[in-house]
């Protein structure tokens, strides 16, 4: 690989604030460069800096069609990373609810004091 | 702990927050400590539990030792197949234990990282904390940002408002 992965451009693209407010921004419909420095007190070059590190990691892109190439936000790679988190969520949160009822099953068996199909080398007393 | 403790969306039975670039779980099990530790570590027990509900995983590799590696191959109700893997880096009985903790996310490549796992006793129950290293913060903070507009892409609007906060 010659390049970051994907995701790692799109968070280090993500960690600046100006850049969140800048696609908050996007959200809303299509800018110019103009519109987008305004709300920022920065100059369009500073801006403009931003909008690069933004369009490389995909998460934006210029429409074509008009005189002022105004910018647009892309949903692919912000969709890719809530992917991943709410992956990592969904699988912990749920996990330790199935091993909560795995374990509550294991303790009742144990407590009718007929052993479970596992191991025993806990005795409780029942 | 520190100021820095940010909830993310715990409820009544799991609290869940980031730690600069840290995401953390804790939930208290009611089961002995030994119980729990097995849970983990035994390839029979871990298919019981392991993934979302209706998941149905299998140990491919399990090697609980220092460098030791691990292989779940997990199918979902979907029957869409997530392998999770990674190394072990520490393990003390029945304390807990350090391992990588990869998975494949589609069109994107291997994400994860080291994930320590922490089980107290506590009156015959046992807590577990699972600290997950997201990498820095700036990664943390820019996934759970974007995690949680799921669902919002879509809806401009949403986006925004959360977009705004940051």
């Amino acid at each position: 690989m010659q390049q970051p992965d994907p995701l790692s451009t799109t968070f280090a693209a993500l960690a600046d604030p100006t850049r969140r407010a800048i696609l908050a921004r996007l959200a809303r419909g299509e800018a110019s460069v103009k519109d987008l420095s305004e709300p920022f007190d920065m100059s369009q070059p500073a801006i403009s800096k931003h909008l690069r590190v933004l369009e490389r990691a995909g998460l934006i892109e210029q429409s074509r069609q008009a005189q002022w190439r105004p910018r647009r936000l892309r949903a692919g790679p912000l969709r890719d990373i809530a992917d991943w988190v709410d992956q990592y969520r969904r699988h912990w949160e749920e996990s330790f609810e199935r091993l909560d009822d795995y374990l509550r099953e294991l303790q009742d068996i144990q407590e009718q004091g007929k052993g479970a199909d596992d191991d025993r080398d806990q005795n409780r007393p029942g | 702990m520190t100021a820095t403790r940010i909830d993310r969306g715990s409820n009544e039975k799991t609290t869940i927050y980031s730690d600069g670039g840290d995401l953390t779980f804790e939930r208290t099990f009611d089961a002995p400590r030994e119980q729990v530790w097995k849970a983990f570590t035994d390839p029979n027990l871990v298919p019981r539990w392991w993934g979302p509900h209706g998941t149905t995983t299998t140990v491919v590799e399990m090697d609980v030792r220092p460098g030791g590696s691990w292989r779940y191959v997990s199918r979902g109700p979907d029957r869409e197949e997530v392998t999770f893997y990674g190394e072990y880096l520490k393990v003390d009985p029945p304390k807990g234990f350090e391992w990588t903790f990869m998975f494949d996310v589609e069109g994107v490549g291997p994400m994860g990282g080291p994930e320590t796992f922490t089980f107290e006793e506590v009156d015959g129950k046992t807590k577990v904390t699972s600290v997950g290293r997201m990498g820095s913060v700036e990664a943390l903070e820019g996934a759970l940002a974007s995690g949680m507009v799921k669902g919002a892409v879509e809806t401009w609007d949403r986006l925004e408002a959360l977009l705004a906060k940051g």
